[in-house]
């Protein structure tokens, strides 16, 4: 890993957090249930998918799955926002949203990194 | 914006240095690890300081910091890759610890980041 790798691992990592502030201010309109975050990590797999196929059928190097991969998709999708944003459904009494948040991040996020992944093999 | 891309920069560093020293093929425990403890920090920060910060420090962060040292791409890469290997049962196992372990450092963080209540009950008597 060298340091130019690493320099733009980092500014791919804020690019992406940079996108997906951008996507829960232009979603910020709609509160009743957590879209942005819904929307940034489905993305998110899917290209993680993606890339993580050409990178198995060596057509994107280490580097390049890392900077894509771990920098990228990394910053763009969340972990913290979603946990923390179920836990508040679940607190005010939206237990029902929170469950259909949950049940659609995990399904349609692992799905698209999937089909992503089966595609790009 | 700019304490967005400042703190997306840091956050994105500390997870790229916890992949480096801890296991990130498999069984990813750096993302495990990242997201519970990047879900824990948020909860805390949410019910401690989100009511009385400025909103660019918020953005900063939460969007920036925290939002970019914890991953969702990363679990559902790890799963995947879990799952095209065969290995079912440690993908399960994976998905159970993560979601366990992240809404409950998410719940904890927010129940032990609450400022404790103005009065004690005993004193209201007086």
């Amino acid at each position: 890993m060298t340091p130019a790798v690493i320099v733009t691992v980092l500014l791919a990592g804020a690019l992406g957090a940079l996108a997906r502030y951008g996507v829960s201010r232009a979603l910020a309109t709609r509160p009743r249930f957590p879209w942005a975050v819904l929307l940034v990590n489905v993305v998110g797999s899917a290209i993680g998918g993606i890339v993580l196929g050409l990178a198995e059928a060596g057509a994107v190097s280490p580097e390049w799955r890392l900077i894509l991969l771990t920098g990228f998709c990394g910053g763009l999708t969340t972990f913290s926002t979603f946990s923390v944003e179920t836990v508040q459904l679940v607190l005010d009494g939206r237990g029902r949203a929170a469950i259909v948040s949950v049940g659609a991040n995990l399904v349609l996020g692992i799905a698209a990194a999937a089909i992503g992944y089966l595609i790009a093999r | 914006m700019l304490a967005v891309l400042a703190g997306g920069l840091v956050g994105t560093g500390l997870r790229l240095g916890l992949d480096s020293v801890l296991p990130h093929e498999g069984f990813a425990v750096s993302t495990l690890v990242a997201n519970t403890v990047g879900a824990l920090a948020l909860g805390m920060l949410v019910a401690r300081l989100w009511d009385r910060v400025p909103s660019w420090l918020r953005a900063g962060l939460g969007a920036g910091l925290l939002g970019s040292f914890t991953t969702f791409s990363a679990l559902a890469v790890a799963l995947v890759s879990l799952g095209a290997a065969g290995d079912w049962m440690p993908a399960l196992a994976y998905l159970v610890a993560t979601m366990a372990l992240g809404l409950g450092a998410a719940w904890l963080g927010l129940r032990i980041g609450r400022p404790r209540a103005t009065a004690p009950l005993d004193l209201v008597d007086e």
